[in-house]
Parts: C-alpha cells; sequence; structure tokens
C-alpha cells in the first residue's frame, strides 16, 4: 500500500467518523439571533427581550441540558443550560428559543447575559465539557436596527443574512428561517425531468452499478475460492504433476456433483435401510429407564416373613 | 320505562354497521371475499391474500365513525391502527427481509455472479412505469411509490410507499401483492413471445458448489458494497443481509429460525391484514387506484420483458459454453421463489430435461437485491 492509499483510507475514516459526530448535540445550530427586541416576540412574562434561536439541524432529538450558552469568550460556563427540564430536548428539525435578559431567576430559557446593541455581540454554544465550542457567531456593531435579527437565510444554513427589514425578510423566531410549501427536489424533477426518462437513466446506472461491483466481487472471491480449493485438493490428494491438476479439473467441482452424492447417501440410509430399529449415532443417547441405573436393584430388599 | 328501552336501542341501531353500511363498502367487502377464494380455491399466494383479504373485510365493517369508539385502523390509538403503525412507519418491511435473508440460498448467486446483472436489468420494469405514471399525471413522488409494484417485492413496495406517497399506500400495497400472486399468469407469455426455440433449449452450464466461507462472505461484503453506494436502502438491505449471515454463520441456528420462522410468520400475519384493513373504501375507491392497478400491470410486463430482452442482448457477448437461457431473464424482479419456478416450469415445456431452477433463483435473488436498491435510489432522490 503506497502513502497515498493510506492517505485516501483516513481521509475516508475521518470524514466517517465526524458524520457520525454530527447526529449528536453538535447538531444544534444558533440560527437567528435579536438584540434590540422593541414590538417583536413577547416572553412568558409579557416582555419585549433580546432572544437566542438554537436550530437541532439533526434528524433525532437532542438534549442541549447542561450545555453552556455565553457571549463571552473568556468565560465559556457563563450560562448552563439547567437539567431535567423536558423542554430542552428539541425535536428533529426544530427550533428553541433563548431571551437574553440577564434574569436567569426567570426560567430555564431566561439567559445570565444580555446582549448589547452598540457593540460587536459574539454568542457561543458550548457542550456540556464547557470546552468544546459547538456554534458561535458574531454580530458586527451597528449591523442590527429595532427589531431585525441576524439569521441563516435557510435553517441551519452557512449564510447569514439580516431579516426585519421589510415583508420579504420577515423576523422567524421559533420558526423555520425560510417557509417551504413544497418539496424542492420534486419540484426539480417536476421541471427538469418531466417525462421521468432521465430519472430511469440515472436510477438504471445506479442500479447497474451497485449490482455490477457486488458481481465483480464475487466473481473475484469466486476465483479466490476455486484457487483455494484447488491447492486444499491437491496437497490431500497428493498429485504433484501439473497436467495431471488440469485434467482433474480440481476445485470446480459443480453443485452437482455434490447433490448427487448428497443424494445417494439419503438413498442408502433411508430408503435401503429402513427397516432396522436401530441406528449408529455419535448422539448421546438418553433414557429414562435403565435396570442398570434403577435404584431399586441397588437396595437391599426388607426380608420376607413366611 | 319503555321510551327509555327504546331510545337505547335506536342509539344502539345508529351504531351497527346496517346502520353504517355503503355501496363502496361493499364491494369492498366483495373484493376481500374474492382474495380468500382465489386464496382457498385457486391457491393464489394463499399466505399472502388470506391476510389481506381478511384485512379487507375487517376494514370495510361499517361503523358510525363520529362515534369516537377508536376501532377504525385510520382511528389514532385503536388497535387496529397501533398494528397499522408497523406498515404506516415502515418497520414491517425490514422485519419481513430478515426472515427472507435467514430463508434465501445465495449458492446459486455466488456462483455465476453474472447472473446478478439480470436482476439488475429487470427493475428497468419500475422506472418504465415510473415515465407511465408520470405521463398519467402523477407527481413524481406519487409516481415512485407506484412503480416500484414492478420490482414485484411487496415490502419493498410497502416500505417505499410509506416514504414517499402515503395516501396511496393502502391501494399500492393490494396491487403489489395481487400481482404477486398472478404472476404464473403474467409471465409466461411475454416470456413465450421474446424467445426463439433454440433460446428456450440452451442448457446452462452447471453452478459450481460453493464454500461455507464464501456465503459467509457475501452478506458481509454484500452490504458494506450496496450500502455505501445507496444508503437510503440500509433499512432493507441491512435486514436482509443480516438474516442470511445468521443463517450462513452456522453459530446462530436459533436465531436464524426464528427470524425464518415464526417472526416472518407473525410478521406477515400483520402486514397483511392491516394491508387489507388500510382498504377502507371510503379511502380506497377511486380513480387512482384503477390508474395503479393498471400501472402495476405495466410495471410487471416491462420488468419481465427487459429481464428477457436483456439476457438476450447478454447472450451475444458470452461464449457457446457460457450462454444464458433467456427464459430465467423473468426471475430477475424478486418475487421469489416463484418467478425461478416460473423459468423452471415453462422451460421443462420446451424440454423435460432442462431443469432450469436453480440457475433462475441467481436472478431471482439478485432481484430482491435489485429493488432495495432501486428504491433506496427513488428515496434518495424524491424524499
Amino acid at each position: 500500500m503506497n502513502k497515498r492509499t493510506i492517505g485516501i483510507f483516513f481521509v475516508l475514516l475521518l470524514t466517517i467518523c465526524l458524520k457520525a459526530e454530527a447526529q449528536g448535540v453538535k447538531s444544534v445550530r444558533i440560527n437567528e439571533v435579536m438584540i434590540t427586541n422593541e414590538t417583536n416576540f413577547l416572553d412568558d412574562y409579557g416582555l419585549h427581550s433580546a432572544w437566542i434561536e438554537l436550530y437541532n439541524s439533526s434528524f433525532a432529538s437532542v438534549n442541549v441540558e447542561s450545555c453552556f450558552l455565553t457571549n463571552d469568550k473568556n468565560n465559556p460556563r457563563m450560562y448552563p443550560i439547567p437539567k431535567e427540564d423536558i423542554q430542552t430536548e428539541i425535536p428533529p428539525r426544530q427550533h428553541l428559543l433563548f431571551w437574553a435578559d440577564g434574569l436567569p431567576s426567570r426560567g430555564t430559557f431566561h439567559l445570565s447575559f444580555k446582549l448589547d446593541p452598540t457593540k460587536e455581540n459574539w454568542i457561543g454554544l458550548y457542550d456540556a465539557n464547557g470546552i468544546t465550542l459547538i456554534d458561535e457567531v458574531t454580530i458586527p456593531a451597528g449591523t442590527l436596527l429595532a427589531d431585525q435579527s441576524y439569521a441563516r437565510e435557510d435553517d441551519g444554513s452557512l449564510n447569514w443574512v439580516v431579516k426585519g427589514q421589510d415583508n420579504q425578510h420577515y423576523v422567524t423566531p421559533s420558526s423555520n428561517n425560510m417557509t417551504k410549501d413544497s418539496n424542492s427536489k420534486i419540484e426539480s424533477f417536476k421541471v427538469h425531468d418531466g417525462s421521468g426518462f432521465l430519472m430511469a437513466i440515472m436510477a438504471m446506472i445506479i442500479v447497474f452499478s451497485c449490482l455490477l461491483l457486488l458481481a465483480t466481487s464475487f466473481k473475484i472471491i469466486g476465483k479466490i475460492a476455486i484457487w483455494i480449493n484447488k491447492k486444499n485438493q491437491i496437497k490431500s490428494k497428493g498429485i504433484s504433476n501439473k497436467n495431471e491438476q488440469k485434467e482433474t479439473d480440481l476445485g470446480n467441482t459443480p453443485g452437482e456433483i455434490y447433490a448427487a452424492i448428497g443424494m445417494a447417501l439419503h438413498e442408502y440410509q433411508d430408503n435401503v435401510h429402513d427397516i432396522e430399529d436401530t441406528v449408529l449415532t455419535i448422539n448421546k443417547v438418553k433414557r429414562n429407564y435403565s435396570p442398570w441405573s434403577s435404584k431399586i436393584y441397588t437396595l437391599t430388599e426388607t426380608p420376607r416373613k413366611h | 320505562m319503555g321510551e327509555f328501552l327504546l331510545n337505547n336501542l335506536s342509539d344502539f341501531w345508529t351504531l351497527t354497521g346496517f346502520a353504517n353500511a355503503s355501496a363502496s363498502g361493499l364491494i369492498m367487502i366483495l373484493v376481500g371475499i374474492l382474495f380468500i377464494y382465489l386464496a382457498i380455491r385457486h391457491g393464489f399466494e394463499p399466505m399472502l391474500l388470506i391476510p389481506i383479504g381478511f384485512g379487507i373485510l375487517i376494514g370495510n365493517i361499517p361503523f358510525d365513525t363520529n362515534a369516537g369508539l377508536e376501532i377504525g385502523v385510520y382511528e389514532e390509538g385503536s388497535v387496529l391502527n397501533i398494528l397499522y403503525q408497523g406498515v404506516r412507519q415502515g418497520w414491517y418491511p425490514p422485519l419481513i427481509f430478515l426472515g427472507i435473508g435467514a430463508m434465501t440460498d445465495f449458492s446459486a448467486l455466488i456462483s455465476n455472479p453474472k447472473l446478478i446483472l439480470v436482476g439488475a436489468a429487470a427493475q428497468f420494469g419500475i422506472f418504465g412505469a415510473y415515465m407511465v405514471a408520470l405521463l398519467l399525471g402523477f407527481e413524481p413522488n406519487q409516481a415512485a411509490g407506484i412503480a416500484i409494484i414492478g420490482g414485484a417485492d411487496g415490502p419493498t413496495a410497502i416500505f417505499l410507499s410509506s416514504k414517499l406517497s402515503p395516501n396511496l399506500l393502502g391501494a399500492i400495497a393490494v396491487c403489489a401483492y395481487s400481482y404477486m400472486a398472478m404472476v404464473p399468469l403474467i409471465q409466461p407469455p411475454i416470456m413465450r413471445l421474446l424467445t426463439t426455440k433454440k433460446e428456450k433449449l440452451i442448457r446452462m452450464k452447471p453452478a459450481r458448489a460453493v464454500s461455507q466461507t464464501e456465503k459467509i462472505i457475501f452478506p458481509i461484503i454484500g452490504l458494506l458494497l450496496t450500502c455505501f453506494v445507496v444508503p437510503s436502502a440500509l433499512p432493507l438491505l441491512g435486514m436482509l443481509f443480516l438474516g442470511n449471515l445468521l443463517k450462513e454463520s452456522g453459530a446462530t441456528r436459533r436465531l436464524a429460525d426464528t427470524a425464518k420462522g415464526p417472526l416472518i410468520d407473525s410478521i406477515t400475519i400483520l402486514l397483511g391484514m392491516t394491508v387489507g384493513a388500510s382498504t377502507q373504501a371510503s379511502e380506497f375507491i377511486s380513480w387512482s387506484t384503477i390508474f395503479i392497478f393498471f400501472l402495476g400491470l405495466v410495471a410487471f410486463c416491462i420488468a419481465t420483458m427487459s429481464g428477457v430482452l436483456f439476457v438476450k442482448f447478454f447472450n451475444i457477448f458470452l461464449s457457446k459454453d457460457n450462454k444464458i437461457n433467456p427464459l430465467i431473464g423473468n426471475a430477475g424482479v424478486s418475487a421469489v421463489p416463484m418467478s425461478a419456478r416460473i423459468s423452471q416450469n415453462v422451460g421443462l415445456e420446451y424440454d423435460p430435461t432442462n431443469y432450469l431452477l436453480m440457475h433462475a433463483m441467481g436472478p431471482n435473488v439478485a432481484g430482491v437485491i435489485g429493488s432495495a436498491v432501486a428504491a433506496g435510489v427513488l428515496l434518495g432522490f424524491l424524499s
């Protein structure tokens, strides 16, 4: 194996490991942030406060309990998300809203810090160990006016935009950043492949490739199996002459021959010898009673009176 | 007192089936009885058609849906609804595949791997039917759910339609199983029509004996290769190959026996009954159901044709000793082992000493893998 092959192997391994991690709390994203809330969403106390929206980008529920939200890079453990509150579990592809009002005594979702509209705001989400940064966002100073939010264009996407400046770009607390009224894949197929011909071509290529891969693999494995079988037979039969090896076609015996041998043995055992009541066997024969093991023969008989 | 009695009896009458009967419901009951009749009298896939037929009776007993009795298959929390979740959420099909894996001997395929390609070719039935379904005006996801009937694989059809077109699930499932029962009627005429006398008489080279090690390697390599290409087929192929490994390892005989015996039997009963019950007349009797039955037939015919024609094409590249009898091309659909039996029977009509059964088992089990891969492809593209 050369260095390139080893490199590719480790890259693939790393990719698989990274993918495996993506289904846990690491799939949670900071999705939308509002710093100055004047007339927008109300909290459970009827107040307008800044808010931070988290989004679970995975297809499994994720509990963010014990994770940390902070706006200070030097203090990753600023607000520990409380344990044992069932509401901290985010369902697949759903959202969770935290109020940055500096009033943690008001409940699980009220953070211990506030956001400052006059400065650059950095927000970080840390894993329960307080070391591993799961996600972060920096909102430059002066980016947002009142009731505007800094949000990912689509839930979990990499592109951040300002929302709330017009009716086309509305703020979406606890909701999808982009409203979808259809399945984009299906729509795409309807537009580009109305007849289904391209789908048929693509799908048949994939099905064929997949099964061709399987066929090729088993062609090779079969050849190796025949070669090993041949070697074993040469060894057991003690054949050294190469011509003799070719003539006997070792290792490539058709299954029919084994079937014929199997049938002959079956006939011999079941048809020819079907009247005997004894069978030669290596299985342990268990009998419940035998005079040889019976206690009654080992006991001393009580003397009888005459 | 008399008034009280009359009122209660009158209320009870409104709950009875007689008070709620409808013509469409009665038609469905007759369809259920027809299924049971075909299964018992003519032996059409009785293990499938009896639970489905009886399920149709269960699902179409009329009752007052506004009474909140929680008895209907579509009423959340009812016993039937809980059992139906196995279909709706798609977890019966992988369990069926576990049993199929534990029953299937892949040696015919391992000994002659090129036959796997016949199983791939027959999947064109699915995509051909997909094109026809689009022509008839179905949405791509609905067309995919319907077209998978062409794979001749009930569990796969249920799995895919539960994901892509749940509103058509009942019709697709009943259609898939009905046509599977009718494979002996659909396939032979196409096979006879597309092959010459000379081709029908081709004798294939006997398959070599396959070692136990190869049989053990097969499910492991099979899973890795197919699911790395199409991970969306993982629930079906994962369970299929697990079942096969339980069988071939020789170390888990009890598990294999359970998978291929009590487990698959239990799931078959539940699957058949709930699929039947899901055909409530109000949901089932529609133009789309008629189109689905038409498309199912189209899919089966295209699948059979493509399998047979592919073998004829493939033979051009094969040496004289390695030619494949095109009569096994039909077995590329995954109706195991019925399609293989049809190859055998049609082959014997032309040469009573030419046994094609074991050769046909190769493409037949490849068809199981192929249809699961095709379902995975459609799921990947359209979900």
